[in-house]
């Protein structure tokens, strides 16, 4: 089991043991990763446990409590590793301490040997070994050295029974005082200064310019704008090349396959819903790339410095700011990089709020709906008319995650005391290994957690929009069986027809009284039920709808829409007025089941997913009948 | 005087803790006391603030900040 203070290298060690032979499990009824892996050394098999750093056994987080329910439940063999970092031997050596005191079995790492040697100073092993009667071991991390060493050591292990203080004070402050003291002696007795903490002078340095009050804020926008670009321009053209090899993929099975229900439902339901996945798969990798270089250089810290202030007046931490910005491409990646916010109360609302943030899937909507009411020449001063409406959108969905997290600060109770002391690491490059590492892992959290629920969404939609009641199906088919023509556009309408027909038309007809309010037909109520497998869907379900046979030909969609006709009042149906309010609810409902997955995997539970959908469908509603009222 | 009450690049001495549950995280981390703190950085509006203590490097809350006693040095 390997414990230790946060920033010491841990997870590197945890990595170089166990290479890939490694997984990510929840420790039960709380989110804290619990990552285990396993090694094998001369026919030993060992299985190792990485626990969240802590810096003592008096927990004052989350993390830290699992950490010491953990060790304190642990059976008498389970040996424990404590990763200590050489260069700050004294306070590293507190948890130690203590754990020697519940009499476990410990063996001592001293990681970051190279920065010691390169400040110049040493530490007497030999002495420092009796001292303290366990096995010391020295290692880099990064660099593999002293991995064999300990695992010889673990292998050939051999428990010392030892106390480090035998005064205990029930004041948890004077007895951490007893231990300290004794410590610094110790230390002091083994340690060798000879030169300057060059790593952490540089550091300081560094930090003049990052944590600067003008130069610093410039620095972390520039950045989160790279960012935001980054994810955008760098993921299209491996997007591209998913999406061409999904509709290549989709037309040889079609055709390799005989004709009938079940190559209609492999081609339409299950490979059109895995690949509207997949091609999220540049973005979210890209994503936490960053995020996880990032962290493993040490900006994120500073990060928090920059943005606690302001995020504490909504209930958000300073680390909540990559999740939201990271909402924008997808919240599902979002979501789960709220697992660095300490904080419950913090962290929950964070996930809550972000997918009110504009996502990549509503991009498609945004853009066909604005189309219908603004073209594209029209400019408002300098600035193009379309272009601006989606800012205004954006925007919009910015300002009321804020609003909403400002509101659930004051509603939701929190017992834990917001802590925010927290460590500054010196500065250092990022360790590639842990980064690709970390970008595997999450690619495939998203991929089977997030990939299932969209699956099976997208089977479900597939079977209520091509089963129909009765024999209705094959009354539109003879009725054009008739007809001379038999092209594209024959049968565009044909398919029209049975997806009004079918079961997701009949459910668009049930709803359409109470989204009559908001301006909406029967039609736009079948849209809004297949963009619950994903939002982007409503293009090509219009498409359909509107018996356009090539849903990327944007252009024939847009004549068909503007041309549309209410049923019942015979007037134009996307007016201004029902097309803002159509763009507004897809601004705030939360419609995407696959994110609502997420969040019940990183909440643990079912009630916030839930609160999620009615808090989020409600602003849409309302919001929307709001709008539609003003412009009619 | 408290911890919130110093300027960037001062320092002080750890004079005493008033809150339990934040000494026992402060100690863990490092600032024990009776050691020496310095100020590096106080972010805009004052909070929260930049600390060092030997090679320990926190950021800490003004809130926090408030219930450290300390004793300035020059």
């Amino acid at each position: 089991m390997l414990i230790g203070n946060p920033n010491t290298g841990k997870s590197t060690l945890f990595n170089s043991l166990t290479g890939l032979n490694q997984k990510v499990g929840n420790f039960p009824g709380v989110t804290v990763d619990k990552k285990s892996g396993n090694f094998k050394f001369k026919e030993n098999h060992i299985n190792v446990v990485d626990l969240p750093g802590t810096y003592s056994l008096n927990p004052n987080s989350e993390d830290e409590r699992v950490t010491k329910n953990y060790l304190e439940n642990t059976s008498e063999q389970e040996l424990i590793i404590v990763v200590a970092d050489a260069t700050n031997l004294k306070r590293n050596l507190l948890l130690f301490s203590q754990i020697v005191d519940l009499g476990k079995p410990v063996i001592l790492v001293l990681n970051m040997m190279d920065l010691l040697q390169k400040n110049k100073h040493e530490i007497n092993i030999k002495k420092l070994e009796k001292l303290l009667k366990c096995p010391i071991v020295p290692i880099n991390a990064k660099l593999n050295k002293g991995i064999e060493a300990l695992k010889e050591s673990i292998c050939n292990f051999e428990y010392q029974q030892s106390s480090f203080i035998t005064e205990k004070s029930s004041n948890p402050i004077d007895e951490t005082m007893l231990r300290i003291t004794k410590i610094e002696k110790l230390v002091d007795a083994v340690y060798v200064k000879k030169g300057e903490d060059k790593s952490y002078l540089l550091t300081k340095k560094i930090d003049n310019v990052i944590t600067h009050k003008v130069y610093g804020y410039l620095i972390f926008f520039g950045l989160l704008f790279f960012i935001f670009q980054a994810i955008f321009s760098w993921a299209s053209y491996p997007m591209d090349l998913i999406d061409s090899g999904f509709i290549f993929l989709c037309d040889f099975v079609s055709k390799a396959l005989p004709q009938g229900v079940l190559n209609d439902l492999i081609v339409n339901g299950i490979l059109a819903g895995l690949g509207g996945i997949v091609i999220f798969v540049p973005q979210i990798a890209i994503l936490f790339a960053f995020i996880s270089i990032l962290e493993d250089t040490g900006y994120m810290s500073r990060v928090s410095f920059l943005m606690d202030r302001i995020l504490r007046q909504f209930g958000l931490n300073g680390k909540s700011v990559i999740p939201l910005i990271s909402s924008s491409a997808c919240a599902i990646p979002a979501i789960m990089g709220a697992r660095t916010i300490a904080n419950y109360k913090e962290r929950l609302i964070t996930i809550m709020v972000a997918p009110l943030i504009s996502c990549s899937a509503r991009i498609p909507v945004y853009t066909v709906l604005i189309a219908l009411v603004v073209s594209e020449e029209e400019s408002y001063g300098l600035f193009n008319l379309q272009g601006l409406l989606v800012m205004g959108l954006y925007l919009l969905g910015f300002i009321s995650a804020l609003a909403s997290a400002w509101v659930m600060k004051l509603i939701i109770r929190s017992k834990e005391k917001s802590t925010f002391t927290l460590e500054m690491p010196i500065y250092r490059a990022p360790r590639w290994k842990n980064v690709g590492l970390e970008i595997l892992s999450k690619v495939k959290i998203f991929l089977f957690d997030a990939g299932k629920v969209i699956i099976a969404i997208s089977i479900i939609l597939w079977v209520l929009s091509s089963y129909a009641p009765g024999k209705t199906f094959e009354e539109i088919e003879s009725k054009y069986s008739n007809s001379i023509v038999d092209n594209r556009e024959t049968k565009a309408l044909i398919a029209s027809e049975k997806l009004e027909a079918s079961y997701a038309g009949i459910i668009g007809k049930t709803i359409e009284p109470f989204i009559k309010p908001l301006g909406y037909d029967w039609k736009i109520g079948i849209a809004l039920v297949t963009s619950f497998a994903a939002r982007e869907v409503f293009v090509g379900t219009m498409a359909t709808l509107y018996s356009v046979g090539d849903p990327d030909n944007t252009l024939s969609l847009r004549e068909k829409m503007m041309a549309a006709k209410h049923h019942e009042t015979g007037e134009k149906l996307y007016t201004k007025a029902t097309t803002f309010s159509l763009l507004i609810f897809y601004v705030f409902a939360m419609q995407c089941m696959a994110t609502l997955a997420i969040v019940y995997r990183e909440t643990n539970s079912i009630k916030w997913p839930i609160i999620q959908v009615v808090y989020m469908g409600a602003l849409a509603y309302f919001s929307s009948f709001l709008v539609y009222s003003i412009f009619s | 005087m408290t911890l919130d009450q110093l300027a960037e690049n001062e320092s002080g001495i750890i004079n005493q803790i008033n809150d339990e549950g934040l000494a026992i995280q402060l100690l863990a981390m490092g600032f024990i006391l009776g050691g020496v703190l310095k100020v590096e950085r106080i972010a805009p509006l004052r909070d929260p603030i930049l600390i060092t203590s030997g090679t320990n490097y926190i950021c800490i809350r003004k809130n926090d900040a408030k219930n450290i006693d300390i004793n300035p040095i020059q």
